[in-house]
């Protein structure tokens, strides 16, 4: 019988072309096993929870309407308090006043001690009086202070004749902001702290999940088989991409959560204004994660054992736990300066887009340096990956791993 | 003509240790190689060399007389020394994972993997997490795992260790099938074992082969010797005859070598003295020429 060594095409056991595609059979694996992880799911279902009760809680606590019940013991009050409910409903979205009539202003005094109401609009010798118990409430003063002079300012007009109309003629006020965004300030700066610790505890974890999946392989002797099976790079790509696959897959779970609990809440404004930002995260974060992906894989090939991971896992857990404590505690001017750096960038320029006003060429000058930090960082780390990963005798540090010849 | 595997002059050393030195042999198709040394000789690091999963220091590994390329040695079937699997997958899902990085459809891999684990009784067990079954078990799914991709070559590290005779004989007769006029290599260090299984043996001692061939050649080696026992009485004369080198003298019995004469002239020469009861040529067994080759 003649043998070649050219098997045919046409048998299942050709594997012509398999070399190219032994990297998604790794990929699948890895997806197919994390899924199926019970502390997987859970932890992706707890963030879930997370990110739904910040924004209704912070929907709750920021833009709650308040209705204030104001004492009165006159006409004249009470018809200051509805004009001034107008102006509570302008100033604090929802919110309203409405009056109570009381028998005197001793009654509505005693009224406000015991809390029946929010605050008492009684006339003094020479004009109103709010009374409140510990403090009143800021917008509802002001609103019966300027309802109180309009109110009374009309009618002295009338009462004297005068056109009250031609009085202010050229005294009205607008408003008209130059930075739009800043708009919802507060909100943003929450959003763009959510964004940033999101993207730190999802790169972390699924950073820890190559290295673990690479010391496992180690460990358990596996690799040795793998390697005969495939170029080792095939065995590095399909775990940057399954684990990517993966931590893109929860990063959007999160982001679409978080959209639709800001729509859910009626915060439509600040989902309009963040909305742009949120999309860029997303791909900042792929790219970030793909630039460390190759370094977290270095860091299981290093190691001989699951327990030397605590210190080669090191460099990757600095670089992320860095621009995460200098997007929380860094000024403005060093913020700037890290968002264009690249992998750091990844972190913090989303979030600098969420807080908003980040000029365009920033935001192109992050990008291209994402792009081409992740390129020479997976060619780096992969070069890294084949000298090492076959030395299973015991841990190799960076340093060491550096002189290695092939 | 057949697909040989031949080795090439493979050396290896670890900070300037050689481990490997100029190993050179063939692995004949349809014949079983057993490949034997002490511990530390190099069979694991030559074996590794082989799949590629190890950088020769120099030499190469040729198929069909050319260096061999990547893409044929993924259809290689391995089992390294140190044994390892997943020890938390499951072992039919395994088996399909390792099967698909051959490049072979799921759906194949799928039957395969049945029809493997069908052969070591291991069918109920397939859909079980490896680490739950016994060693001897985990072994056989190792084989399986070896054999899954259907090889055009065999190579594998100590593939007998930690196994009972019963599963010896099933195994060796899996293999002999499995292998068919395939190349198979395998190290052992049980020699009745490689005496019994094997056509062809590389010896190897220190890193260098000091020994290849047919196992009935290297037996053949050596001086010719023969067992002469008379019917009785003493034979110590037979140390006066000439052209002989008396191994062993034990009452009726001698061991000789032939070193001059012909077996035929020995005989004529014993039988002239009396009654014969056995002449016989005598093989080394393969130990001893273990013993010699290693010495």
């Amino acid at each position: 019988m003649t043998t070649t060594s050219i098997p045919p095409t046409t048998s299942p056991y050709a594997g012509t072309d398999s070399v190219r595609g032994a990297w998604r059979v790794v990929a699948e694996r890895e997806i197919t096993t994390r899924v199926r992880e019970k502390t997987y799911r859970y932890s992706l279902l707890a963030m879930v929870v997370g990110i739904v009760a910040t924004v209704v809680l912070s929907s709750l606590l920021g833009g709650k309407p308040t209705d204030h019940t104001v004492g009165v013991v006159d006409e004249r009050g009470a018809g200051i308090v509805t004009a001034a409910s107008a102006e509570v409903d302008r100033a604090d979205d929802g919110s309203s006043a409405e009056p109570r009539e009381l028998a005197s202003a001793e009654a509505a005094e005693q009224a406000v001690r015991d809390g029946d109401i929010d605050a008492a609009l009684v006339p003094t010798d020479d004009g109103y009086e709010v009374i409140g118990d510990k403090e009143i409430d800021g917008t509802l003063s002001a609103a019966l202070t300027s309802a109180a002079s309009g109110q009374v300012l009309e009618s002295n007009a009338e009462e004297q004749g005068v056109d009250l109309g031609e009085l202010t003629a050229g005294s009205a006020v607008s408003e008209r902001l130059l930075d739009a965004d800043a708009e919802d300030a507060g909100s943003r700066q929450v959003a763009a702290f959510v964004f940033v610790l999101l993207f730190y505890v999802t790169a972390v974890t699924f950073g820890m999940t190559i290295a673990q999946s690479v010391v496992q392989e180690k460990e358990s002797r596996v690799v040795e088989i793998l390697a005969a099976a495939v170029p080792i790079r095939a065995l590095l790509w399909g775990k940057i991409a399954g684990n990517t696959v993966l931590a893109l897959g929860q990063i959007v779970v999160l982001v679409v959560t978080g959209v639709a609990a800001l729509a859910a809440t009626g915060e439509n404004g600040l989902l309009s204004s963040i909305g742009p930002a949120m999309a860029w995260y997303v791909v900042f974060f792929v790219l970030g994660f793909v630039a460390l992906a190759g370094l977290w894989a270095v860091a299981g090939s290093l190691a001989s054992r699951q327990e030397d991971l605590g210190s080669t896992t090191m460099p990757g857990q600095i670089i992320l736990f860095a621009p995460y404590i200098l997007a929380v505690a860094a000024g403005e001017g060093v913020k700037t300066v890290v968002s264009l750096v690249p992998v750091l960038s990844a972190m913090i320029m989303p979030a600098r887009m969420a807080e908003g006003g980040v000029p365009a060429w920033q935001i192109a000058v992050a990008l291209g340096g994402n792009v081409i930090g992740a390129f020479l960082l997976v060619r780096f780390a992969a070069r890294l990956y084949e000298r090492t990963l076959m030395r299973t005798e015991r841990k190799i540090g960076f340093g060491e791993a550096l002189k290695l010849s092939d | 003509m057949e697909t040989m595997l031949d080795i090439s002059s493979l050396s290896r050393s670890y900070d300037d240790v050689m481990v490997v030195d100029d190993v050179s042999f063939t692995v004949v198709p349809g014949r079983v190689t057993g490949f034997v040394g002490a511990n530390g000789a190099g069979k694991t690091t030559t074996m590794r060399m082989i799949l590629g999963v190890l950088a020769p220091t120099s030499g190469e590994v040729l198929w069909d007389g050319r260096p061999i390329t990547t893409a044929q040695r993924r259809r290689f079937g391995y089992m390294p020394e140190e044994r390892g699997l997943y020890p938390r997958m499951k072992v039919r899902e395994q088996l399909v994972f390792l099967a698909r990085l051959h490049g072979i459809t799921r759906e194949e891999a799928a039957r395969r993997a049945t029809e493997l684990l069908e052969h070591f009784d291991l069918g109920d067990r397939a859909d079980d997490v490896l680490d739950t079954l016994s060693l001897g078990n985990q072994q056989r799914v190792q084989i399986a795992a070896s054999l899954i991709h259907r090889p055009d070559a065999l190579v594998l590290d100590e593939p007998f260790s930690g196994l009972d005779p019963v599963a010896v004989d099933a195994m060796a007769a899996l293999l002999a099938k499995e292998a068919g006029d395939k190349p198979l290599l395998f190290s052992s260090h049980q020699l009745e074992l490689v005496e019994r299984l094997c056509d062809d043996l590389v010896i190897l001692s220190h890193g260098k082969v000091v020994a290849a061939g047919p196992v009935e050649e290297l037996r053949g080696r050596g001086p010719d010797r023969y067992r002469v026992s008379l019917d009785g009485g003493d034979i110590a004369w037979i140390r006066d005859l000439r052209g002989i080198d008396v191994r062993d003298v034990d009452g009726a019995t001698a061991v000789v070598d032939l070193c001059g004469v012909s077996a035929s002239e020995l005989l004529s020469a014993v039988v002239a003295r009396g009654p014969v009861r056995e002449f016989t040529p005598v093989r080394q067994s393969l130990s001893a020429i273990f013993r010699e080759a290693t010495r």
